[in-house]
């Protein structure tokens, strides 16, 4: 690709990351959120592609899409509002978490421009794929094993606490209706 | 696309994750901040490895191991929601003022 | 040739292959319905068949629902049927012929299959209907089970090319196929194609207990363009299973994209020979069998595949 058409493309990807971004935050349905997530996402992947990072870029989006289904299951299964076509504002503190955001926004990227960021591009982006394929299993074997166990872990860890018979007892017991008052528990 | 102006959008979707996971009650919609946090740092570290770093593949196996978190991330994640919904049928923040189950 | 003009000749090829695929599937399906019903094969009411459908639902007027999701419901058709035409353009027509050959081809194709549940989703809660609620919801489920049987299975594909480049991978099949070498690859291929698709013993989410379930509140043109798009990533499975387990373009005498079309109609007539053949299975017998037996089985496909290569 030429540059013009990169610069294109990443402008295009950036605009949709940000204000996808923005609008998981800013929509009145939790399905729509997940869905501009799911953009949001998508478009990251694309800057990466743009970077060379093929296979990376791709493998982010390949998982997102799964995420994002898991979200919306996770929605029907526990949320008041599960088709989340229905309007709702549930949102505290708003101002601080506004500055919060602006703040970790400047400082970061007021670190990333004032820096002195060293120019050693990638010698040949398109070997990427091969080259991660060969550190995978040589040199940072130990490390990609060490994430496969800790994934392996996460998934017994995870049934561990969701199971439906456990140390919290049965599923059934919390099958009912979320009580209507947010204090139910502290007045009982 | 220079190497400053990525920076500034990995910084942009970290800053929104800061304010999403601030900012909403509901547990889904905080993942999804901490999720934008994490996308926002992936960023950036794939542009450091693509324009700093010469493109050694050590860059690449870091982000790798930035999914696996975003991963674990997202299951314990979920496997909370399903443990507290169960004790304490509760689905967003304001509903867990004490740590007591 | 200017680069859009090669832009713009690609995507009427990849389009000009989808359609006849489609159009294909739909003949084809029709006269496997009149053969396993016994029915006399009359040649020109099955061959218009799918024509006078696309006629009649030009002709019926749209509908819409209350507070619909204006834009899901526009850019779901959109999107399933480009997600077949992405996988499309990866499919390899001759020896390092493919209008894309991206080194993560395997991965860019995953990732169009992976998409097919976003595109199903919104599909069914666009409408916010009921029906079509419980379609989308159905096929989460589904689709959350078949990723990794399908991964499994086409991983196990990209072992003897060393290489996740779909050209590689069939040009990796020049002596030996991979249904030979791995004869449990393409079975659950076939599975998971269902229901990528939707299709058959597997149209859970668009089933008629549903009333048509994500399309149940589809009409006319609408409810046409969501079959075409269906139908279109069904042809798009089938080329690039013919691809990756059938040796693609390999075959004697025959030109190689002739052998590419005549593996994709084969896997068109299972699939349109399961449409008729196989009751709709139930969704939690589905679920159960991807995790507990198409997972281990797609484990083990890869293992053999490994020791070939030993």
């Amino acid at each position: 690709m030429t540059g013009a058409l990169i610069d294109l493309s990443f402008a295009a990807f950036s605009l949709v990351a940000i204000v996808a971004g923005v609008r998981v935050f800013r929509t009145d349905s939790m399905v729509r959120a997940a869905f501009y997530l799911l953009a949001s996402f998508a478009a990251t992947g694309g800057i990466m592609v743009l970077l060379g990072a093929e296979f990376l870029g791709m493998v982010l989006i390949l998982m997102m899409a799964g995420e994002m289904l898991v979200m919306a299951i996770v929605m029907v299964m526990y949320m008041m509002n599960p088709a989340g076509l229905n309007p709702m504002v549930m949102v505290h503190q708003p101002r601080t978490a506004v500055v919060a955001g602006v703040i970790a926004f400047l400082a970061i990227a007021g670190v990333g421009l004032s820096g002195e960021v060293p120019s050693r591009p990638a010698p040949d982006p398109a070997a990427a794929t091969a080259e991660l394929g060969r550190e995978l299993l040589g040199n940072s074997m130990l490390v990609f094993q060490t994430a496969g166990v800790t994934l392996l872990a996460t998934m017994v860890g995870a049934i561990a606490i969701a199971a439906p018979r456990g140390r919290h007892g049965d599923a059934a017991e919390g099958s009912e209706e979320p009580g209507l008052q947010p204090d139910e528990e502290a007045s009982a | 696309m220079t190497t400053e102006a990525v920076l500034v959008v990995g910084a942009a979707l970290f800053g929104i994750g800061v304010f999403g996971a601030l900012s909403q009650q509901s547990f889904v919609m905080l993942m999804m901040g901490i999720e934008l946090m994490i996308n926002g740092s992936l960023l950036v570290l794939v542009a450091m490895w693509a324009r700093a770093a010469g493109g050694s593949p050590d860059g690449q196996m870091l982000a790798i191991v930035f999914m696996t978190v975003m991963a674990v991330e997202m299951s314990l994640g979920f496997a909370l929601i399903t443990g507290v919904y169960r004790v304490r049928r509760a689905d967003i923040t304001e509903k867990l003022r004490k740590l007591k189950g | 040739m200017s680069p859009l003009l090669e832009v713009i000749a690609a995507a009427a090829a990849v389009a000009g292959l989808l359609a006849v695929g489609a159009l294909a599937l739909a003949i084809g399906d029709g006269v496997a319905g009149a053969v396993v019903a016994g029915r006399p094969i009359r040649v020109l009411p099955l061959l218009t068949a799918p024509v006078a459908r696309a006629m009649l639902a030009a002709r019926t007027g749209s509908t819409t629902t209350e507070r619909p999701d204006g834009a899901g419901r526009a850019v779901a058709p959109a999107l399933l049927a480009g997600l077949a035409a992405l996988a499309m353009v990866l499919l390899p027509l001759g020896p390092g012929v493919a209008l894309a050959d991206p080194d993560t081809g395997f991965v860019v194709y995953s990732a169009a299959v992976a998409f097919v549940m976003i595109a199903v989703f919104l599909h069914g809660w666009s409408p916010n209907s009921t029906l079509p609620l419980h379609g989308a919801y159905r096929f989460g489920a589904v689709a959350l089970s078949f990723q990794i049987p399908f991964l499994l299975a086409m991983l196990a594909t990209a072992l003897p090319a060393q290489s996740l480049s779909i050209v590689r991978i069939v040009e990796a099949q020049a002596g030996l196929w991979n249904v030979v070498r791995e004869p449990l690859g393409l079975p659950i291929y076939l599975v998971v194609g269902l229901a990528v698709g939707f299709w058959g013993p597997l149209n859970l989410p668009d089933g008629d207990d549903l009333a048509g379930g994500t399309s149940a509140e589809d009409a006319g043109w609408a409810r046409w363009l969501w079959q075409v798009a269906r139908l279109s990533m069904l042809v798009a499975v089938a080329a690039l299973g013919a691809a990756a387990f059938l040796g693609g373009y390999f075959g004697p005498i025959l030109p190689g994209p002739l052998w590419v079309a005549l593996k994709t109609g084969l896997l068109l007539a299972v699939m349109a020979g399961a449409q008729h053949l196989l009751a709709r299975v139930r969704i939690e017998r589905f679920v159960g069998v991807a995790w507990v037996l198409l997972v281990p089985l797609a484990l083990l496909n890869v293992f053999v595949s490994g020791a070939f290569l030993l």
